[in-house]
């Protein structure tokens, strides 16, 4: 077993902007969940792939990771969440951070994404 | 973007990232080349999925490599054949099938095992997500081999005698023991070349047990200490095709790429 092993699933970990976000920060999470995932109707943020956002005088910075590390729409969901990001007034640049920590797990699912899989035929 | 002196991986540790991505980028390109020519259609389907998965984690592991200062470029799409750092048995497309599942089975766990070793904080959960991916293909590969040792015992045992040496190159010499292992030094990893060396062959042993097909033998000159390049984790100066480096680096379909 690798000494590298991060956490899995949802224990101390939470999707979206904390309690204390402002309203900015707020409206980049809200424009960040209108990307859907593009294997399933599900958004970004409702798959959990989006870890953290923050902002820096309009410099955001997004962390998210993947469900499948070969994932073939790895590009394209980067330019993606760049795209309607830049969108937002007083952003200036955008910038994806990947990480494997923690691992993304099925487990970190919101419930509204588990309501939409269900209603699209997929079992979890 | 390169990493500044406090966050820089030892030069030896840069050389082992890269001989492990290099051997999953070629591992990428033999699945793919076998991923219609298996026996059955299961077959096929798991050497697509492998290959995907594979390119996928040689991504990530770029990506590690382009933060310590490695040129994108020349990770991707400006290499020599020679500057491949893969483990040697995937220099060479396989000619029958016992023969590819020997060749991709043991590269792909000795890859798994130089990856599982690594402790740096860079890895925390990267490692354990390819070990994800990593389950299924060992899985898949044992169960295979399994079959293929009673089937067609003399053709596996070909293969092991003939690609034994090159992976024990790959996973490092002998005289690599607790203590002289340069990587456990730099507290890159947690266990010397030795050890992995040992559970590598163990785990062969231990899959045939039973059958006809018998493992070689551990050496200590294999690889020659005298002779190992530490940088591409081999003997001799052995390369890749250029048809195949043309391959890997998009040059025929260039004019496609979207940038």
């Amino acid at each position: 077993m690798s000494a590298n092993t991060a956490g899995t699933g949802t224990a101390g970990f939470s999707i979206g902007p904390e309690e204390d976000a402002d309203e900015f920060e707020q409206e980049l999470w809200a424009t960040v969940d209108e990307v859907p995932d593009p294997h399933i109707p599900v958004s970004l943020v409702d798959m959990a792939m989006i870890y953290d956002i923050e902002v820096d005088a309009g410099e955001v910075t997004v962390t998210m990771t993947y469900p499948c590390m070969g994932c073939p729409a790895y590009d394209m969901i980067q330019d993606d969440v760049r795209a309607v990001l830049r969108t937002v007034r007083g952003v200036t640049d955008v910038t994806i951070e990947v990480t494997w920590d923690p691992v993304w797990s099925k487990d970190m699912l919101t419930d509204r994404a588990r309501e939409e899989l269900r209603d699209a035929g997929i079992g979890l | 973007m390169s990493a500044d002196a406090e966050s820089r991986w030892p030069a030896v540790a840069r050389d082992y990232v890269q001989a492990i991505a290099d051997t999953k980028l070629l591992l990428g390109q033999r699945y793919g080349e076998w991923m219609l020519k298996g026996p059955n259609l299961e077959d096929d389907i798991s050497g697509a999925s492998n290959g995907q998965d594979e390119i996928g984690q040689v991504r990530q592991l770029f990506r590690l490599l382009e933060k310590q200062g490695v040129d994108r470029d020349w990770l991707e799409t400006d290499r020599e054949p020679a500057e491949y750092a893969n483990a040697q048995p995937l220099d060479e497309e396989a000619e029958a099938w016992p023969t590819f599942m020997v060749q991709v089975a043991l590269s792909d766990r000795a890859a798994w095992l130089l990856l599982d070793a690594i402790r740096h904080e860079d890895f925390t959960g990267m490692v354990q997500k390819m070990g994800e991916d990593e389950y299924f293909h060992l899985e898949h590969h044992d169960a295979r081999l399994e079959t293929l040792a009673v089937d067609q015992p003399e053709a596996v045992e070909a293969a092991l005698e003939r690609y034994f040496p090159g992976i024990l190159a790959f996973i490092g010499p002998a005289t690599y023991g607790a203590g002289e292992d340069p990587l456990v030094e730099a507290d890159f990893t947690d266990r010397a070349v030795a050890e992995i060396r040992g559970a590598f062959r163990e785990h062969y042993v231990d899959l045939f047990a039973g059958t006809d097909v018998t493992v070689p033998a551990l050496t200590d000159d294999v690889p020659d200490p005298d002779e190992w390049d530490e940088k591409r984790r081999r003997s001799g100066d052995g390369h890749i095709d250029q048809r195949v480096a043309d391959q890997l680096q998009g040059v025929t379909n260039r004019e496609y790429v979207i940038e």
